[in-house]
């Protein structure tokens, strides 16, 4: 037997070496892809916390700027009530600025008094404000006029025996 | 792709659940009453009453009672605390102007947790008057009053924590009539709606 089949695969074979062939065959090389299991991609997906910081990132600074932008627009509403009640022009007279000085003076006193008292400080409205804060006052002046008239009704029939009370608690 | 988008997404949608939810319990405990649906009685109403006071209304509101006046005084020290008042009142011409299903709609948000009713007094003159107290713990926090007559609905409703001894003190001042309101709470809550 010639032994050139092991060296340039030419002349006969063994069956020996043909079985061992076939067996060591099927480890044989074969190009493909690499492919990694799943179980070892998707713990590395998971671990990905980049669109949840992003989402919470935004909703942030979504926030922020409507927190800026409320702020702004609030000093802004403010601005030209603070500049309606601002000073006089330059071009006034003498006396009318002492008056003025005066004024101011007698307001400060008011105030200073009012605190030595220990009350809190007038509040200092502006003249809408002002006419919104006193439209509410006679709101809740309504409100309560009425909550009292229900409540005394109540109570005058509370006290009727004739009328028929269903719970026995009173109010208060 | 997709199961990235998933993973990534339905959490944030968890969180977002879970802080509507909380919003919609924490707006549940709250003690404004809903008057919305009576809305439409006001075209029916021979006259009709909308009060509609807020915490910042309350407050610039508070700020304008004289400190000087002990009459007012009393009013500011009642509303100094309270996070608004609203009431809406309406008189008809004829009976049967509104629905059951109107009274049912106030009537269903009173049964709610804290909501008490102290008193129910029903009379042919007067017709039907519902007193009602939110409890938080020991404090009155709300208190809404609902009189129902065969020409007039009334609901009114005063929101955050409300002084009866501060209430009582306001008997007959603005044309406010005596009532003889005690400061004592009752000890039971009587739950019998519920």
């Amino acid at each position: 037997m010639k032994e050139d089949y092991l060296w340039d695969k030419t002349g006969e074979p063994d069956p020996k070496i043909q079985q061992l062939e076939e067996i060591l065959g099927t480890l044989r090389y074969q190009p493909k892809p690499l492919e990694l299991p799943q179980d070892l991609l998707a713990p590395r997906q998971r671990r990905n916390h980049f669109p949840l910081l992003a989402i919470a990132a935004t909703v942030l600074l979504a926030l922020l700027a409507a927190g800026i932008w409320l702020r702004v627009r609030t000093q802004s509403e403010s601005q030209p009530n603070q500049a309606s009640v601002a000073p006089a022009p330059p071009a006034v007279d003498e006396k009318a600025i002492v008056a003025k000085k005066n004024d101011e003076e007698v307001k400060k006193q008011k105030i200073e008094q009012v605190r030595k008292r220990g009350l809190p400080p007038l509040p200092r409205y502006t003249k809408r404000e002002r006419e919104e804060a006193l439209a509410a006052k006679q709101q809740v002046m309504l409100a309560l006029r009425l909550t009292t008239e229900k409540l005394s009704l109540v109570q005058k029939k509370t006290q009727s025996p004739s009328n028929q009370i269903k719970n026995q608690h009173r109010v208060g | 792709m997709k199961s990235l988008f998933h993973t990534n997404i339905r959490q944030p949608l968890i969180f977002l659940f879970l802080v509507i939810a909380s919003a919609m319990v924490a707006n549940a405990q709250d003690s404004r009453i809903q008057t919305a649906s009576l809305d439409y009685l006001a075209a029916k109403a021979s006259q009709s009453v909308d009060v509609n006071v807020d915490e910042r209304l309350m407050r610039m509101a508070a700020k304008v009672f004289s400190d000087q006046d002990a009459d007012e005084r009393k009013v500011k020290k009642l509303v100094e605390g309270l996070k608004g008042i609203y009431v809406r009142s309406f008189e008809f011409d004829t009976s049967g102007q509104y629905t059951a299903a109107d009274l049912e709609s106030i009537r269903t948000q009173l049964r709610g947790p804290g909501w008490t009713r102290m008193v129910n007094v029903t009379s042919k003159k007067d017709g039907n008057l519902e007193v009602y107290l939110l409890f938080h713990g020991e404090q009155v926090n709300g208190l809404a009053v609902l009189h129902s007559d065969e020409k007039e609905l009334t609901v009114v409703n005063i929101v955050g924590p409300v002084d009866l001894d501060k209430l009582a003190e306001l008997e007959g001042q603005f044309g406010v009539p005596e009532l003889g309101i005690e400061s004592q709470k009752p000890k039971t809550k009587n739950d019998d709606e519920k």
